[in-house]
């Protein structure tokens, strides 16, 4: 059985689904349900007497299968994140905690050094840390050796819709990751969340290609389709690329075969 | 109102002695100024906000207060609490 | 005996790698070369990276059964002792040398650590880059010959097919598979910066030998990920005792195990010895290879004595017999025939001693948390 395994827990889904940016939570629940998502993102947020349907525990726990992976968005230090995180197990339960701190609100680009001593703290707790970084190879390294459950490198800014723009260093990444790598961000189309998942990638972590779609539910089958496709295709196996152009014979040198 | 302090929530005060009127303490909720009656625990803050407590966490002065313990955890003048609960997010 | 490391048979990865060495590959060798050409040339430039080989002793416990200096052999022992030492790298320095690897046997009395360690003291005092191919140590061992400004160990497998290794290791400390593919760890755990790895080709099924290196290779790049890695690709070569080996590899076979190599390892110095031809070598040479031996002697004491014109070297024979018996001058002519420039220094011992190991208790815990949650939180 092919699954994904972060820490103790394994999911056939290899796709995660963030939850914000839609329209309504009535759209939201029903894109999580199309999606198969059995990782879904949360964001911690004050109590607001004036909106209290902004609650999504309880509406997402009525879906089966689910487990909640707060995120900590809006902590733009390694404090808060912590802060964060031991607020949002108390309130899932999950050990899950997608470490995310970003100090500029503008790009929302994660700060490499507060995030890797959040997940150093974190991990000693006992938490199944899930950062979001840069896609940096030397950072992922540092933060699987501090006992991170996986790495989550952005294709590209988050809600940019540009791709993988990172691919380069999503491949080092890949290749000399010994934890599950997961792109989290920048993704726009399904066919992208195919290609990650060719690369080796784990899993992806999709939202505002889906809370943006014109018709988000349809859109989150449409990604699990396609991750799940391509990590049948990586699992198959590419066929090999086609031979590189010769321009003169370098191997005289061998003599005659 | 005088010196930026709003009172978001007086209703629940209507009904004080005038005793309990002069022993009224103020808290800090999620960075706004709440009025509450002496002796609040934090249950009686959530049933004066309105709510259920469900689905809610709830750090006074950076400690996490479980929610079996809220009836007994007492609010005090100035304490700083903060009331939060899970919205979408990526 | 202890179960075989998982790595060891884990086909994650050597789909590429596989196809590229299947006789029945669609690739000719001239596109292999072609590739592995451009990857080379992009990452490395118009360089290659010189050393010599210093043989210590010639010693040895184990009785393996390919080896020029195995303990049943009638060649003659010696062992360098410090001043023969400081001739020899006298006598490197001279004709350009400074990277040096020294060499020993397996473990013995007459060349064991203290020796090495001494040595290497020796070596490094004249040599800005020293590394040592000897015997399976410890990790405090390693550690102090980083101490003393080793950076570098070669160790091979030979061959990763553990019942071929058995029947070659015939007796000796060399017998032991699990602790010989397990030693690249010790090192790097003690401290050393760069680790050579290698199969003897011939010994075992050279194809399946080569995907069990690429395993070795990625295993160590993965969990040791601050280490230099290198891989050599040594053939067997006529030698002491006689043997034949029983999976000879021919140019083309060894040519398409180097240009895969290098495609499946883009970032990885391939190395390639004086056991090969100069035809061979320079052939090589910009189209994979990353790292050569130069003027080098397998026999023990074989620089000052060839410098003074003594007859020790006539009398006694090397590990193996060398192909490419060019002067570093003559070679260093013909890599810049090739446009390619002779790299004799690539290392300042100022970065010498054991690799910084990251303590990360040791840093303040300046962002634990103020929340004190008031019981375990833990669900």
């Amino acid at each position: 059985m092919d699954v994904l395994k972060l820490g103790s827990y394994t999911f056939s889904s290899r796709l995660i689904l963030g939850t914000g940016k839609f329209s309504n939570s009535t759209v939201m629940l029903d894109a999580v349900r199309a999606s198969g998502a059995q990782l879904v993102t949360v964001a911690l947020r004050r109590f607001n007497r004036q909106q209290a349907e902004d609650d999504l525990f309880g509406p997402l726990s009525t879906i089966e299968g689910i487990t909640l992976m707060p995120n900590t968005s809006g902590a733009s230090t390694a404090a808060e994140a912590v802060r964060a995180a031991h607020i949002a197990r108390e309130l899932s339960g999950s050990p899950f905690i997608k470490v995310e701190i970003h100090p500029n609100p503008q790009h929302l680009m994660p700060d490499p050094i507060e995030t890797f001593e959040a997940a150093r703290i974190l991990a000693k707790e006992g938490f199944l840390v899930m950062p979001y970084i840069a896609a940096d190879p030397v950072l992922a390294k540092r933060l699987e050796e501090i006992g991170c459950a996986s790495v989550m490198p952005l294709g590209s800014a988050i809600g940019s819709g540009q791709g993988l723009a990172t691919s380069e260093m999503l491949n080092i990444i890949i290749r000399e990751s010994t934890i599950p790598v997961i792109v989290d961000a920048g993704l726009r189309s399904p066919s992208e969340a195919a290609h990650a998942m060719e690369m080796g990638c784990e899993a992806v972590l999709v939202n505002s290609a889906v809370a943006a779609a014109g018709h988000p539910p349809e859109m989150a089958e449409a990604f699990a389709e396609a991750v799940a496709a391509g990590r049948k295709a990586f699992r198959a196996g590419l066929m090999e690329k086609s031979g590189f152009a010769v321009a003169t014979s370098p191997l005289t040198f061998l003599g005659t075969f | 109102m005088p010196n930026g302090i709003r009172y978001p929530n007086v209703d629940s005060l209507y009904n004080l002695t005038m005793k309990e009127m002069s022993q009224i303490i103020t808290i800090e909720l999620n960075g706004e100024q709440q009025p509450l009656p002496p002796d609040s625990s934090v249950n009686d803050l959530l049933s004066i906000i309105g709510s259920d407590g469900k689905s809610l966490a709830v750090v006074v002065n950076d400690s996490i207060i479980r929610p079996n313990n809220r009836s007994t955890h007492q609010l005090h003048q100035g304490d700083r609490v903060e009331l939060l609960i899970f919205a979408g997010g990526g | 005996m202890r179960a075989l490391p998982e790595w060891l048979t884990d086909n994650r990865d050597t789909a590429a790698l596989a196809a590229m060495l299947s006789p029945a590959s669609s690739r000719s060798l001239e596109t292999l070369a072609a590739e592995s050409r451009a990857i080379t040339l992009r990452r490395f430039g118009r360089t290659m990276a010189l050393y010599a080989p210093l043989y210590l002793s010639n010693y040895c416990s184990s009785g393996c059964i390919y080896c020029g200096f195995a303990s049943d052999r009638q060649t003659p022992r010696h062992r360098l002792e410090p001043d023969e030492i400081r001739r020899e790298l006298a006598a490197m320095k001279k004709i350009g040398i400074s990277d040096i690897l020294l060499l020993t046997g397996e473990r013995t009395v007459a060349a064991d650590f203290d020796y090495l360690q001494r040595s290497v003291a020796i070596a490094a005092e004249e040599m800005p880059r020293v590394s040592v191919e000897a015997f399976p140590m410890s990790v405090s061992e390693y550690r102090a010959l980083a101490d003393c400004g080793c950076t570098g160990i070669t160790i091979y497998q030979e061959t990763y097919n553990s019942e071929r290794y058995e029947a070659l290791h015939r007796w000796g400390p060399k017998k032991d598979f699990i602790d010989r593919i397990e030693t690249p760890e010790r090192a790097l755990d003690g401290g050393i910066k760069s680790v050579g790895l290698g199969i003897l080709l011939g010994l075992s099924d050279p194809v399946e030998d080569t995907l069990s290196l690429y395993r070795h290779v990625r295993h160590l790049g993965r969990t040791w990920w601050r280490a230099g890695l290198s891989v050599s690709f040594p053939r067997m070569r006529p030698q002491t005792g006689g043997y034949e080996p029983p999976f000879p590899v021919d140019d083309h076979l060894l040519a398409r195990i180097i240009f895969a190599f290098r495609i499946a390892l883009p970032d990885t110095e391939l190395v390639l010895s004086t056991r090969e031809s100069a035809t061979f070598r320079d052939g090589m040479a910009g189209l994979g290879i990353t790292r050569m031996s130069v003027e080098s002697k397998t026999t023990v004491g074989g620089y000052s004595v060839s410098d003074s014109k003594n007859s020790r070297e006539k009398r006694d024979e090397g590990q193996f017999e060398i192909s490419d018996n060019r002067t570093a001058r003559e070679f260093c002519a013909a890599l810049r025939n090739q446009n390619i420039e002779p790299v004799f220094k690539n290392w300042e011992p100022s970065y010498n001693g054991p690799s910084a190991r990251i303590n990360y208790e040791r840093e303040v815990d300046r962002s634990a948390s103020t929340i004190t949650p008031e019981t375990e939180t833990c669900h």
